[in-house]
């Protein structure tokens, strides 16, 4: 049976019920969304030292190299009782060169007298004078307006792509892709909020990088939805809502595969950086595009098309469409009792139903069976074999 | 198109790309295996460190946090402008500024630390520098023709090499449209003017009081008092006594001339202009008092500054009619009326208003006035004013491109509230280093090797068309990193790596997509043949729009945004743009080859067939 899955997936056939449960991803999502929210406000986030800025400590060339200069910094503000995690002290530098060389190493914020005790703990443990050894304060490179006008940026990101969408497709598709985007990036931020990731200039940057991809699969997935439900209205086997399944359904296995692409390089990423080199830029970024990207492919299945499905319903035409489709379906079968959820489940998998004049929509297929005979009908087939939809496959 | 023209302009295009990365611009003089680095960002292989101190306030004190906070986000603009480099620009204690770029770039940091005040102001008076033929008669007589260098004086008399001053030669910024002439001579005085707009005189603090009398006891009461009454420049060719009463003011240092009126500083000839342009830096920054600065070798004395660098709306460099780098401004609403009204006056002077005086001495057969462009000490250019001007300006001068965008660049950013003085230019290493940088690599290659794997999985040998696209783009980026680090400055760091790899993923979905349509179609039993064209018509609209949409992301983020995240916009267009010229030039030609082969649609190769190949089996099950 996961051989049959594995198959009608690869065939798009995979007639799994997305659409129809759209309120449990809705719930699922407000919840989600709730948690995140819920975290900006109480946990907040855990800013690298490029954003707060700190403290910066000189040591001389005698150190020896930027890996001892940073333990040896590390040492001391363990010793001096200084509370800074180890993911706040930075890379160590060397500056200059010869005998004028130093080293500098970066921790997060210390008040005066936790830099002083550091300080202290330096002369003491690299035998050096105090004048060798300097604590300055430093100031946040990433300043404030970097992240101001990124935020503006996004802003107005927002509105052109909105009016693109709008344009290229109609304005519900519009709201329900910008909408599944910005549940991507809540979502992903309430991760780093929640877990207490390190936010660095790197995990900002894949942030962004997650706008584009996110919107993209979205307007895959509604490429589909658009051609399939084309002229939806002329015919009356379909609902909004099971059409939209059903491109779901078709491009599952687009999603799973873009999803598995893209998430391959990442994860190397991630491996490498994390498993390899332990904290640092690799594993900032390997980690906010994971959590990113992943929550982009399934909101663009779990979320986007549903709320489109959602939004879509509330329009005139296509709620009288609906109400058409199933008056006459249930006029047809002659089982209105199903009920509305069977129904849908029933329908995707006689997606091709009218191919069999009707013969046989009112028992539910078992799905294992069904498609080895709708394809052979589909062999021997041509175009015509699909009267009502027309739009089912390009 | 057919498919080999299109594989013709992928291979055109790869060629002109790698002659570019060769023997392009910036080439000279590099090794070939040097010609293939990409440059590479302050994270990975360290850099520049500049380290500028902030001049203490009037009072002694340090500057505010505000200011500095605000003279850091301008440094940074400006930095940034540079190219589209990843500088890293930070406040450290109290007062210093330390700014950070990849590679070695002392000359570009030279001048980032410049508050860049700009003032406007009419040149009221010119005389030549002639302070040496005064104190050494002999060895310099005819000295105050500008001989090109800075200061007359560099090796002629002890007197210049009295002051201590160190001598930032200024003078030979000037010229463009100010010739310099060799009228400019102790001859043509100006009539001492007790002009209309003569501005009341500056108010006098307290400190500057102190200074003077303390000048005062160190020149000798008659020196002083006789220069107190100087009301124009001492003819010192037909009075030769003036030498002799002068000469104390020639040994003042230049932080001592800067306390004298500058109506002291203009008309005493025995003040050099190495003392003058030895004063500390916002010497003349006042705009609401008169001022003296040297050009060419000559003495100015201009008036109040009636329009300011904050009167531009912005700046850009041009290049004119005679193919001069010129600064082209725009002027606020304000500032343009401002500038109006200064043109008007320089153009229109009154008959007997000294500036004409100054003008006829600066440049012969000058009718109008001459209006000074200031920037911070020194005179960039002082051009004769040729008409009312009510729209845009220029400020020419001996610019050349880069200098034209570097004044321009300071004067859209904006003037620095403080002035910085460089400390330090020091090497730095890199934070990550070559070991990250090898990690990245290595993460590239695994996560190119694991998405081969997989598609040759799930593609079969159609997967060798991913495989080879993905490399096909991978050469593209290296070689427009190559080119592009050379020509814009344009660093890699390790994050641009990074999103470089995740392009890779995305690269290969416009793939994924356009196979999965084929499939489709082959699915409903079209062959090969036809089914290639039609998915690529509905797989090519998919993919457009999918990249429109990135690409709108990185424009719209490139233009607002600033520091890394601009950085990161450019490489998220340029991979897009790049992905693009693949899937439209590389992967349709071949796929249409392909399609007109056998073993297209044997299921063992192209891993299409598979769906079509099930149904009889199954039937028979």
């Amino acid at each position: 049976m996961a051989n049959g899955l594995a198959d009608r997936l690869y065939r798009g056939e995979a007639n799994l019920n997305i659409v129809g449960r759209r309120n449990r991803w809705f719930a699922i999502a407000a919840v989600l969304v709730l948690i995140a929210i819920g975290s900006f406000v109480f946990r907040q986030f855990h800013l690298g030292i490029e954003f707060s800025g700190g403290t910066k400590f000189s040591l001389p060339a005698s150190v020896g190299s930027t890996d001892n200069a940073r333990s040896a910094v590390a040492k001391a503000i363990d010793e001096a009782g200084a509370s800074t995690d180890e993911d706040n002290i930075g890379a160590a530098q060397k500056v200059g060169d010869g005998n004028d060389a130093s080293y500098t190493v970066r921790t997060g914020t210390l008040s005066q007298a936790q830099s002083t005790a550091v300080k202290d703990a330096l002369v003491k443990d690299l035998n050096v004078s105090p004048d060798d050894i300097s604590d300055d304060r430093v100031s946040a490179a990433w300043g404030g307006q970097v992240t101001q006008q990124a935020l503006l940026g996004l802003g107005i990101f927002l509105v052109v792509v909105m009016g693109y969408l709008v344009i290229r497709f109609e304005w519900r598709m519009a709201v329900a892709a910008v909408s599944s985007l910005l549940l991507d990036l809540v979502l992903t931020a309430g991760v780093y909020s929640l877990i207490g990731f390190e936010v660095t200039p790197s995990t900002v940057i894949g942030f962004l990088t997650i706008l584009g991809f996110s919107l993209y699969d979205v307007v895959v997935v509604f490429d589909k939805v658009q051609e399939n439900t084309k002229g939806i209205t002329a015919g009356s086997s379909r609902t909004y809502a099971e059409a939209t399944n059903l491109a779901v359904n078709q491009t599952l296995m687009r999603s799973i595969n873009t999803g598995l692409v893209a998430l391959l390089p990442v994860g190397g990423l991630l491996f490498i950086g994390a498993g390899l080199l332990g904290a640092g830029t690799l594993k900032d970024l390997g980690l906010v595009l994971f959590v990113g990207m992943g929550l982009g492919v399934l909101s663009s299945i779990m979320f986007a098309a549903p709320l489109l499905s959602a939004l879509k319903d509330q329009e005139p035409r296509i709620k009288s469409h609906n109400a058409r489709v199933l008056s006459r379906r249930s006029s047809r079968s002659g089982d209105v009792a199903r009920g509305d959820r069977t129904r849908t489940t029933t329908e995707q998998d006689g997606d091709d139903v009218p191919a069999f004049a009707g013969s046989t929509p009112s028992t539910t297929p078992r799905p294992g069976v069904r498609p080895a005979a709708k394809r052979s009908t589909n062999r021997g087939g041509s175009a015509g074999n699909r009267p009502s939809g027309g739009q089912k496959r390009r | 198109m057919h498919p080999g023209r299109q594989l013709a302009v992928l291979g055109l295009l790869f060629a002109i790309l790698y002659v570019l990365v060769f023997w392009g611009p910036g080439t000279k003089g590099l090794g070939y295996e040097e010609r293939l680095h990409p440059k590479l960002g302050l994270d990975l292989i360290g850099g520049t460190q500049a380290t500028y101190r902030a001049s203490l306030l009037a009072n002694g004190q340090v500057p505010s946090q505000q200011s500095m906070e605000e003279s850091r986000k301008i440094i940074d603009q400006r930095v940034n402008a540079l190219g589209v480099a990843e500088a890293e620009v930070v406040i450290e204690g109290n007062q210093n500024i330390v700014v950070s770029v990849a590679g070695k770039a002392n000359d570009q940091l030279k001048n980032v630390g410049q508050a860049a005040q700009m003032r406007f102001r009419m040149v009221l008076g010119a005389n030549g520098d002639t302070a040496d033929s005064v104190m050494n008669p002999q060895a310099a007589a005819p000295s105050t023709a500008p001989s090109g260098s800075p200061a007359p004086s560099a090796s002629a008399g002890k007197g210049a090499a009295a002051s201590a001053a160190p001598s930032a030669s200024t003078g030979g910024q000037g010229g463009g449209e100010l010739a310099p002439s060799p009228s400019v001579s102790p001859s043509a005085e100006p009539t001492p003017a007790p002009s209309a707009s003569a501005a009341a005189p500056a108010p006098v603090t307290a400190d500057i009081k102190e200074q003077r009398a303390a000048i005062e006891k160190k020149v000798g009461k008659a020196a002083w008092e006789a220069a107190e009454k100087l009301t124009a420049p001492v003819d010192t060719t037909t009075d030769t006594t003036a030498a002799n009463i002068y000469k104390p003011f020639n040994a003042l240092n230049s932080a001592e001339v800067n306390a004298l009126t500058p109506e002291m500083q203009f008309y005493v000839p025995t003040i050099s202009c190495t003392q003058l342009d030895g004063r500390p830096s916002g010497a003349i920054d006042d705009e609401k008092s008169k001022v003296v600065s040297c050009q060419t070798g000559a003495k100015l004395l201009m008036d109040v500054a009636k329009v300011l660098g904050t009167d531009i709306d912005t700046a850009s460099p041009q290049l004119d009619q005679q193919s001069q780098w010129v600064v082209s401004l725009d002027f606020t609403s304000s500032g343009q009326a401002k500038w109006t009204a200064l043109t008007r006056e320089a153009f229109q002077p009154a008959a007997d208003s000294p500036c004409l005086t100054a003008a006829a001495a600066l440049s012969s057969g000058a009718t109008h006035c001459l209006v000074a462009v200031v920037l911070d000490k020194e005179v960039i250019s002082a051009p004769e004013i040729q008409g009312v001007l009510s729209g845009q300006s220029q400020i020419s001068g001996s610019f050349d491109a880069t200098s034209a965008k570097e004044l321009a660049d300071q004067i859209k950013y904006g003037a620095l509230p403080v002035t910085f003085t460089p400390l330090s230019s020091e090497t730095v290493s890199a934070t990550l280093g070559i070991a990250q940088l090898e990690a990245g690599l290595l993460a590239a290659a695994i996560g190119l090797g694991l998405v081969a794997i997989y598609s040759f999985f799930y593609y079969r040998l159609l997967g060798s068309v991913i495989f080879l696209s993905l490399l096909l783009s991978g050469l593209l980026t290296f070689g427009a990193l190559v080119v592009l680090g050379r020509t814009t400055g344009f660093t890699l760091t390790l994050a641009g790596i990074a999103g470089f790899i995740v392009s890779l993923g995305v690269a290969a979905d416009s793939f994924v997509i356009y196979f999965e349509r084929l499939k489709d179609e082959i699915h409903e039993g079209r062959s090969a043949r036809s089914a290639v064209p039609r998915a690529w018509a509905r797989a090519r609209r998919t993919i457009i729009s999918a990249n429109t949409i990135t690409i709108m992301c990185a424009v719209v983020l490139y233009i607002v945004s600033i520091g890394a995240v601009k950085g990161f916009a450019f490489a998220l267009g340029l991979s897009t743009v790049l992905d693009l010229v693949v899937v439209f030039l590389f992967r349709h030609p071949i796929m249409t080859m392909f399609a007109n082969t056998k073993a297209f649609m044997s299921p063992r190769v192209s891993g299409l067939g598979r769906a079509l190949k099930r149904q009889p089996t199954e039937k028979e099950a």
